[in-house]
């Protein structure tokens, strides 16, 4: 994959396209769009986000249209302005090799294809998908052979396992990027309530960082793209250093869009 | 929608804690929309915009940092705006119940359409306004019960206050302003959903007006 900057908007806060109205495309060098499953979902009840000094932390329950929507309005979801990574996730292995199956068609107007292995925020999937390591792999051999030709991502977390044990595990199947990390369990105290969710922001870089340093130490040739708490140039810098090939923008958007100007400049060298 | 800078002109305390704060420039916006305005917070907070003295203007509240921030530190804000739907009165007399942070577009709508406007504020009002005010819940609450029929009526406030105003109101023209906690205020992050009789709705893109019918 070749993204110019290689910075990429992270899925879920990016929505489908949206941001595109506020920040210049130019600056963009994928945007990842909000994840997709098998069955639309309505997401969880609300309140599904709250902030603290350095976190943030949301449980929006990967509410979305379902896959046959998206291939109904395919035009719509692949973006004119900008390279587009399609996001799916499943509720079972069946779910995770039936969407594949489903996009096999399209599969060539995305630029990469990443499942979300991850999703801290549903009951069924997400995180869960990695507590059976085997049927994990039978996900992503069949996938594999499904989207032959796709640049195939996996969207790891530090939870399910070690993540350079899975992380290798995606290698061994013939896939080519990793993106690094989703959303880790959090729970916050809100007027004496407690909030459970998916932690993202400044708080999980560290996480990420180390998730990132332990995985690029097993493999050396693998895309890599960094996800958690990146806002600023040093926050880039961290993460190129520890062997990330892309930075995504996540939660960063929602303090001020205008992060992928300059950390897109910043990367093109621009900028400073 | 633009995102790019606000400059604040004024700040006129309302109530015990709640400010007008205006702006020195001039934009396109519909009665109804809002603004997310940038604050050392993660994320940006939305208010509904208004007007106060000829000049554009929010209502803030002030609640934690961030609204210190806008109304006691920072002059000049990053900001996304005009975002959400216009809100579009059916004809016939009506009237705004709203509380003080709701001010600047009860204002706005009051220039407008020439209706009325009840603001129910929990402590004394700082000044005289051009509306009806009532202070405390229980001359709200007596008001509310002995109001005279409107053909239409808008809601906002708390949500407390939004349901003891809604049980006591059985028009079928009731609009509600609605407040979820938003994350981009244009539709892409989810976080502002309401389940409503016609499926999952936004705040940020569906609303953040909504008829009571549909909630
Ligand atoms: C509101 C919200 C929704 C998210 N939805 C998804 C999603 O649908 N799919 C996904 O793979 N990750 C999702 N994520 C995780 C982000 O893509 C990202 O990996 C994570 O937030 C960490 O990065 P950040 O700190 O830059 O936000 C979501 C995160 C947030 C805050
Ligand atoms: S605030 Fe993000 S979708 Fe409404």
């Amino acid at each position: 994959m070749n993204l110019n900057p290689p910075l990429v908007i992270a899925s879920g806060p990016g929505g489908s396209g949206e941001y595109l109205s506020l920040i210049n495309p130019k600056y963009v060098g994928a945007y990842t769009l909000k994840t997709i499953t098998l069955n639309p979902k309505p997401g969880n009840k609300s309140k599904r986000m709250e902030n603290s000094e350095n976190y943030i932390i949301n449980s929006i329950g990967l509410e979305n249209p379902g896959i046959e929507y998206v291939i109904s309005n395919i035009e719509k979801f692949v973006l004119k302005e900008t390279k587009t990574i399609l996001s799916l996730g499943g509720d079972s292995k069946d779910e995770y090799i039936k969407i594949a199956e489903k996009i096999a068609p399209y599969a060539k107007k995305f630029e990469a294809i990443e499942f979300n292995f991850s999703c801290p925020n549903v009951k069924k999937g997400g995180l869960s998908i990695l507590s059976d390591v085997n049927e994990w792999q039978e996900i992503l051999e069949n996938v594999r052979k499904i989207l032959p030709n796709s640049f195939l991502i996996a969207k790891l977390s530090i939870e399910g396992n070690f993540v350079e044990v899975l992380s290798k595990k995606v290698k061994e199947f013939g896939w080519n990027g990793l993106t690094l990390i989703n959303c880790v369990r959090g729970l916050l105290i809100k007027d004496g309530k407690i909030v459970t969710g998916g932690l993202s922001g400044p708080i999980l870089k560290p996480i990420a960082l180390r998730a990132i340093y332990e995985v690029r130490k097993v493999l050396k040739d693998i895309y890599i793209i960094a996800s958690g708490g990146i806002y600023t140039k040093k926050d880039v810098d961290d993460f190129l250093l520890v062997g990330a090939n892309a930075i995504s923008i996540g939660s960063a958007l929602f303090k001020d869009p205008q992060v992928i100007e300059e950390l897109g400049k910043y990367l093109k060298g621009v900028e400073k | 929608m633009e995102n790019t800078y606000l400059t604040k002109k004024d700040v006129i305390q309302i109530n015990e804690d709640t400010f007008i704060v205006t702006f020195n420039e001039k934009f396109k916006f519909d009665e109804g929309q809002f603004i997310m305005i940038q604050t050392p917070s993660l994320t940006r907070k939305p208010f509904i915009l208004g007007t106060w003295k000829s000049n554009i203007a929010v209502s803030v509240q002030i609640k934690g940092k961030g609204t210190k921030y806008i109304v006691f530190e920072e002059k000049k804000f990053k900001a996304h705006f005009p975002l959400g739907n216009k809100f579009i009165p059916p004809a016939g007399n009506g009237i705004v119940i709203a509380s003080p942070t709701c001010i600047t577009l009860a204002n706005l709508l009051h220039e407008k359409y020439s209706c009325n406007v009840l603001i129910g504020s929990k402590s004394k009002i700082n000044f005289e306004l051009p509306f009806e005010s009532v202070v405390g819940n229980e001359d709200f609450s007596k008001k509310i019960k002995t109001l005279k029929p409107y053909d239409w009526y808008l809601v906002s406030g708390s949500k407390q206050m939004e349901e003891f105003v809604l049980s006591n109101i059985e028009s079928k023209n009731v609009f509600v302003s609605l407040e979820e906690y938003m994350g981009c205020g244009i539709g892409a992050c989810k976080s502002c959903a309401v389940f409503t009789k016609d499926g999952v709705k936004h705040v940020c893109t569906d609303g953040p007006i909504f008829r009571r019918d549909i909630l």
